[in-house]
């Protein structure tokens, strides 16, 4: 008996011993956040995760993108998620899910730039060279303008956050800024990034001519003729790289993607990389839910020689003849996020003439793209005709793409075109979930 | 490794004691009889056992009994009958006559508690057993589902009707808002897994784990409530412990054979009503006027509405519009079969239990379907006078047919059925079959949906008992739970999922408990006053769940169903593990058998929290006193039995929560342009610990009336303190939130139970027995408030209980002008988000269940009702069904919105047509919560056993038949089908019902027979 309680306690002590390492349990899809940029390929692959959250479905791939177009006038909700249509009526409420997803999506991206800002330049890798490095860090700043560009026209002031959130105490309990202030962070930021990017092409990633493409949009958006004007310029002149091919549907039909059209288009493998913009779009038949669709009024103008000409293509008919948006139909869902493209570097740079009075070359902009449809000129022949001619021509040639309720709130005309005469509406409200999780933030006025 | 060896070093051994066996010596012979106290009249067939040894014998015809021995007189004889109290009398000469006193069944009813077992006058804890004989009937995939309304405290509700999906289970109130809520389920000492292994959406259901074990493999289920009985099983014990014992054989028993037969149908007692066509088409172009009304620049009149003559380009006059049936198509009649058979025994020293079942159950929609063969071995042997060892063994496999029955377009059954507009025809002008709504054509979905799943499951034991010294016992256990769970889907080109070119995925994923256990208890009696016990143990736990995955996608035709034939594939896979170390002890006392006082300690470490905290340690006192025992009392006559009990102790909970939760990460899986990318996943907490919840309990049992009356009162008071929760933080900083304890929930209540022998009168017996319970939860400490469910129906917010209803309050309708008038909380003017406020929660004020057997001569009657009170509901199928028209094509209107507004001085609830989310018909509205109070007859048996004297005939020991009914009657005001529907598994998410298919009214007939 004395051995078996020898053998007892002598068992008791082991385990208490060993607890420790049998406690010790690691995954083993995931590593520990304390090493995790540190040489080389960490930082490639540090910056490829920052384009997959600009890549996610609450970002560029479905939510993000809805914002600007549900909001206009062409899209018509036929689905049962009621969110849709606060949108199409203008009147979102701050607990709507699509903004609320949004907000954390764009935040994420931003959270992944700012850790590949910090850290990429700490590294010690011979393998990374300062090139590379730069490349890396540039990248990470295009995308935090952008993302920061997205807040402010969509939210107005946010509050800016510059460094990666490593404890859950990092950046809490931080005010809005203004929206002025935030649009400052952008231009900050591509100015950060434009010297230190190559000036290559590629479709699916920033280099200095994509920085130069948002640079166009984000004067237009300030109202900066002039400078928007050059950017676009600079791009636009790159004709060997960047121009409107013919017919229309050449860059998204029969599976293109990073054609000459595109400036920046985010990519998916449709397997890993999934984009589910389309289920929203495409009918049962096609695997999706047609959530939204064209509305009669959008049919009617696509379908019109005279205004869509060849950019009816973006809508077909399903088995019930009914309408249905086609811009997204690849599967598995490998459809390209247009983010920046050569058309929008024409007309912006036809308003920024049209701004400056220069009206023939601001006209001339325009006809290329109308030509590229198959549409006969443009007679517009004042200024204030020009500006409604290439309002209405974004209308079209953006017609599913998200750009026409922003485009109406910059321009001051939403009382005009949409009827919405609140100017709180203008702005979208934060939503109220952020508000519960942060008493420094407040809501934008009249929700 | 070297650490490793030594750890199983630890659980390998255990001392073989061989004992020298010694050739029997007679040295007494006994004879005796054994009799009633009262009438005198010998009592046949009563056990008869030499304390000490194994040599014993049973009363014959005559109550009397014949032994030889080879112990010497005197000695200790122990003498047992079922209806009497055991006795144990000294013999002094070699014949006796001993008289047996009638048993108030109650007290000397043996329960299992944590490691061990006590007779019930003996408790200290809040323990309920059941015999699962009674349920099993009840048409229901898992034997939980079947004990609602059977125990105080406990709230069951079914979910849904489909079999074998899993169920929401509540010991005591919810604890938790980011762990699990769920009990500590043990079969024969095995901490099984409850958790579903499900992957394929089924619209937010799951299957139910628990749903492998076959109810007729139970001997007794004990439920384990407060912390006196729970703190054994400490880390796991917070929201209860559900211990499960099956069958075993008995030493020295005949070998018997059961068999079970029973078949039976079941069918929804209601549908919803829905609109027909004119109708819906009236109610959309009221609509689209409405909306032109309200605003111009819409430009909808009149003449441009939806249904006005196709010659002017609509889409026909409403009255012109057809009526599609579709839930006919659906819903059917369904059967159930089940079969079991079973053989029980035992040697001297071996006894043994095999049992076999088979249960087959269609839902009452097509075409899902459950399937349990179950096979099941139980051994025990005695090596020697001082080791037994034995083993458990349950293998099971369980298919089902499986089909989204709840939420989601693509493949949802009653999307497809109840929520297309019936106007809407299911084929289209070319007569081919369509989908409408955004949903699958349900003609296409019956004809074609092929998803399944089979699980695998073993759940075994292996122990060995050994006596070291008289009174101390060693006991050293493994237990097994292991489950492959296959999933597979194919989705062909006729189906939404399946488009364009088909779509197949299979899954495996395979879950693995090990666990071993060692326990050392001490037992001993000082003079006859004194009595005390310890026990001390260890349990080593390690959980490993891993997956495989593969799809693909692009077949040549729908001939082709396998994954290797598809244009693209493919695949992922995952693993993840958590271990769990435990030591505990415990020691009890009691004086006199009148005061009983325990005390326990359980220390556990888990693997899941920070490096700082990962051990808890989780104490219970619990004190009882027989007031009976007393002498001033001992002479009442009136009063047969009064003990008063008192527990407070603290129990833990780490359910649920990610295996890694405490630790940062970066994931793997951020890949862009086909390359890999990391990127953060969550942010660490190394402070991350236990959830602790301590519990008070007080509790009175007492019984009066010749024990004909007995009732049992508790009451408790829960109080989480470092509760596991998904902290909020400002998705600014890039997360969500991160795991911390920040959570404090309080559940404070009270449970009665009454069981009354109403007639006990010749061969007439009426026993009654009543439950009712309390349950008040609230949320003590929640740093921001959180919100779950559709449309954040559900709000978790301090002060509150949990499951609260968050809605936009309404008024009424006002009889001027149709529109809602809405509480404006802040009196802005306008309705808001701040405008939406608590209504209600999910909790009833009041639930329990009432049960009445009836026995005359060979037939027996028993009914059972469960019943809740005060619990809200919210009918989502309405919120959908009811907004007049401003979904149009998209959704089917109820028959309900018929009772609009339509014009000034119309007095109703039910508002004038308006767009989605702009007054009338918001997101929320309260006009769609709902008193979800019920009262249901859970089960009707009616069963007949055929007297001895005609089953001999056919060889039989006893054979009965019986009628079953379950869920016969149902009294509720709400408007749905079932007021327990809920369309989401998760727990954040209970009470609100869309698309939901109802716990059918099931019949069905049976034979026991045993040989």
């Amino acid at each position: 008996m004395k051995v078996t309680k020898y053998i007892l306690s002598v068992s008791l002590i082991t385990v208490l011993v060993s607890c420790d390492s049998f406690l010790d349990v690691k995954p083993k899809e995931s590593i520990s956040d304390v090493v995790t940029i540190v040489d080389r390929t960490s930082a490639e692959t540090a910056i490829r995760g920052v384009y997959s959250a600009l890549a996610d479905g609450g970002y560029y791939g479905t939510s993000f993108q809805s914002i600007g177009y549900l909001s206009g006038d062409n899209i018509v909700w036929t689905g049962s998620q009621s969110q849709v249509q606060e949108f199409i009526n203008k009147r979102v409420n701050a607990d709507n899910s699509t903004i609320s997803g949004a907000w954390i999506a764009i935040y994420r991206t931003i959270n992944r730039a700012n850790n590949v800002i910090e850290k990429v330049a700490t590294v010690t890798d011979p393998q990374l060279t300062q090139a590379l490095k730069n490349q890396y860090i540039g990248e990470a700043y295009f995308i935090r303008a952008l993302a920061y560009f997205d807040l402010a026209r969509t939210w107005g002031g946010v509050p800016l956050i510059t460094k990666p959130t490593v404890n859950p105490t990092d950046n809490v309990g931080i005010a809005r800024s203004s929206q002025a202030e935030t649009y400052a962070q952008v231009l900050k930021d591509l100015e950060a990034a434009e010297p230190l990017l190559p000036a290559t092409t590629d479709r699916y990633r920033a280099t200095r001519k994509t920085v130069w493409a948002l640079r166009a949009r984000y004067h237009l958006y300030q109202k900066e003729w002039v400078k928007a004007e050059e950017y676009a310029d600079k791009v636009i002149t790159d004709a060997t790289n960047y121009r409107l091919l013919k017919p229309f549907s050449a860059f998204f039909a029969n599976d293109a993607r990073g054609t000459a059209e595109s400036v920046f288009e985010i990519f998916y493998n449709g397997t890993t990389e999934v984009n589910g913009h389309r289920g929203q779009w495409q009918p049962q038949t096609n695997g999706g839910t047609r959530q939204w669709a064209p509305n009669d009024a959008l049919v009617t103008l696509l379908n019109n020689p005279a205004v869509g000409g060849t950019r009816s293509s973006l809508v077909a008919k399903d088995n019930q003849n009914r309408w249905y948006g086609n811009l997204y139909y690849r599967n598995p869902a490998s459809d390209p996020s247009y983010i920046l493209r050569a058309a929008e570097l024409y007309l912006i740079r036809a308003e920024a003439r049209a701004q400056q009075d220069k009206l023939t070359v601001g006209l001339a902009d325009l006809n290329a793209v109308r030509d590229r449809a198959g549409v006969v000129a443009s007679a517009a022949a004042t200024k204030d005709e020009l500006l409604l001619a290439i309002e209405n021509e974004r209308r079209i040639e953006f017609a599913l793409e998200p750009h026409r309720w922003f485009d109406i709130v910059r321009t001051g005309r939403a009382a005009a075109v949409f009827g919405v005469t609140d100017a709180n509406r203008l702005l979208l409200p934060i939503p109220v979930q952020q508000l519960l999780s942060d008493k420094a933030l407040t809501q934008n006025p009249g929700y | 490794m070297k650490k490793k060896l030594l750890l199983w070093g630890l659980v390998i051994w255990f001392p073989i004691l061989s004992q020298s066996q010694n050739n029997p010596v007679i040295n007494a012979t006994l004879t005796g009889k054994i009799i009633d106290a009262k009438t005198r009249e010998p009592l046949i067939g009563a056990a008869v056992l030499i304390k000490g040894t194994t040599n014993g014998g049973t009363t014959d015809v005559e109550g009397q009994f014949f032994l030889k021995t080879g112990q010497k007189l005197p000695f200790i004889l122990v003498v047992s009958f079922i209806g009497y109290e055991p006795k144990e009398t000294i013999v002094e000469s070699n014949t006796v006559e001993i008289a047996l006193n009638p048993d108030s069944k109650q007290l000397s009813e043996v329960v299992v508690v944590g490691y061990g077992s006590l007779e019930r006058k003996n408790l200290i804890g809040s323990i309920a057993k059941i015999d699962p004989s009674d349920t099993k009937t009840i048409q229901a995939g898992s034997f939980d589902a079947q004990l609602q309304g059977k125990v105080s405290g406990v709230q069951i509700s079914s979910n849904t009707g489909v079999p074998g999906e899993a169920i929401n289970i509540r010991v005591r109130g919810a604890t938790s808002i980011n762990a699990d809520n769920d009990p500590l389920y043990v079969v024969d000492g095995v901490f099984i897994n409850n958790n579903s292994l499900q992957t394929i959406g089924t619209g937010g259901k799951a299957t139910s784990p628990i749903a492998d074990l076959n109810p007729n493999d139970i001997e007794s289920i004990e439920v384990l409530k407060d912390a006196e009985a729970t703190a054994l099983y400490g880390s796991r014990g917070a929201n209860g412990v559900i211990l499960i014992t099956t069958k075993r054989g008995s030493f020295e028993q005949k070998p018997k054979v059961s068999f079970n037969a029973s078949y039976g149908q079941a069918k929804a007692t209601k549908l919803w009503e829905l609109t027909t066509g004119p109708e819906h088409a009236q109610l959309v172009n009221e609509w689209w006027i409405n909306t032109g009304k309200d605003t111009p620049s819409l430009n909808r009149t009149f003449v441009n509405r939806p249904f006005r003559p196709v010659s002017e380009g609509g889409r026909g006059l409403s009255e012109e519009q057809q009526t599609y049936d579709r839930l006919g198509e659906l819903f059917r009649t369904s059967s159930l079969s089940n079969y079991d058979l079973s053989l029980a025994g035992g040697t001297k020293t071996t006894k043994y239990y095999i049992g076999g079942g088979f249960n087959n159950q269609e839902a009452i929609i097509k075409p899902i379907k459950f399937q349990r063969a179950s096979f099941k071995v139980n051994l025990d042997q005695k090596v020697n006078d001082k080791i037994q060892v034995g083993v458990s063994n349950s293998f099971t496999r369980t298919y089902r047919n499986q089909a989204r029955a709840g939420d989601g377009p693509a493949g949802g059954l009653l999307q497809a059925a109840l929520h297309t507009p019936t106007y809407l025809s299911p084929v289209n002008e070319q007569g081919v079959l369509v989908g409408r709504a955004g949903f699958d054509n349900l003609t296409l979905l019956l004809d074609n949906y092929n998803v399944n799943s089979t699980s695998l499951r073993y759940i075994g034991n292996l122990y060995a008992d050994a006596e070291l010294l008289p009174n101390l016992k060693f006991r050293s256990s493994w237990g097994i739970d292991y489950n492959n769970y296959n999933e597979s889907e194919y989705w062909n080109n006729l189906l939404i999922s399946g488009s364009p070119n088909g779509l197949a995925t299979s899954s495996i994923t395979q879950f693995t408990t090990w666990l071993n256990e060692q326990t050392l208890t001490y037992r001993k009696k000082i003079g006859t006053q004194h009595s005390f016990g310890v026990l001390i143990g260890n349990t080593l736990q390690s959980d490993l769940q891993t997956r495989t995955y593969a799809e693909g996608r692009g077949f040549a035709n729908n001939q082709f169903t396998q994954i290797s034939s598809a244009a693209t594939t493919a695949g992922s896979q995952s693993w993840t593990k958590s271990n769990l170390a435990s030591f505990f002890g415990k020691v009890d006392y009691s004086f006199a058998s009148k005061y009983l006082i325990d005390f326990s300690l359980r220390a556990d470490g888990s693997s899941r929290f920070g490096n700082n905290r990962q051990w808890g340690y989780f104490p219970s006192v619990g004190l009882a006193w027989r007031a009976k025992q007393e002498s001033f009392l001992r002479d009442v006559q009136w009063l047969n039995d009064l003990k008063i009990r008192s527990s407070v102790g603290i129990t833990g909970n780490q359910n649920g929560i990610g295996n890694f939760a405490s630790q940062g990460l970066w994931t793997g899986g951020a890949s862009y342009q086909g390359s890999a990318g990391i990127a953060p996943q969550q942010l660490g907490n190394s402070d991350l610990q236990w959830e602790r919840t301590r519990q008070f309990n007080v509790g009175l049992d007492a019984s009066i009336l010749n024990s004909r009356v007995s009732f049992e009162l508790n009451y408790y008071n829960k109080y989480t303190s470092n509760g596991l929760l998904q902290l909020a933080l400002p998705a600014a900083t890039g997360f969500s939130g991160y795991w911390s304890n920040a959570a404090e929930i309080s559940n404070k209540g009270f449970e009665f139970v009454l069981n009354t022998v109403n007639v006990r009168k010749g061969y007439f017996n009426w026993t009654t027995s009543l439950n009712i319970a309390q349950n008040v939860n609230n949320i003590e400490k929640l740093p921001n408030p959180l919100r779950y469910g559709s449309r954040d129906l559900i709000l978790l917010q301090e002060g509150t209980p949990m499951y609260s209803f968050w809605v936009y309050k309404e008024l009424g309708v006002n009889p001027e002008t149709g529109n809602v008038i809405y509480d404006d909380v802040n009196k802005d003017g306008q309705i808001t988000v701040a405008d939406r406020q608590i209504v209600g929660s999910i909790w009833p004020k009041l639930f329990g269940g009432l049960t009445n057997n009836l026995s005359y001569k060979g037939f027996d009657v028993n009914f059972f009702f469960s019943f809740q009170y005060g619990n809200e509901i919210y009918n989502h199928n309405r919120f959908f069904g009811e907004g007049g028209g401003a979904r149009d094509a998209a959704r089917v209107i109820l028959a309900s919105n018929n009772d609009r507004w339509q014009k000034p001085g119309d007095i109703t609830d039910t508002p004038r047509p308006d767009g989605v989310n702009v007054n009338n018909y918001r997101d929320g509205g309260s006009r769609w919560l709902e008193d979800g109070s019920f009262l249901r007859l859970r089960s009707l048996n009616i069963g007949y056993t055929l007297p001895k004297a005609v089953t001999r005939k056919i060889g039989a020991e006893s054979l009965r038949v019986y009628v079953a009914g379950t869920n016969l009657f149902l009294l509720t005001k709400y408007t749905g089908l079932d007021p327990e529907s809920s369309a989401s598994s998760d727990q954040n998410q209970q009470g609100i019902d869309l698309g939901t298919p109802p716990q059918p009214l099931g019949v069905q007939v049976g034979v026991n027979i045993s040989l």
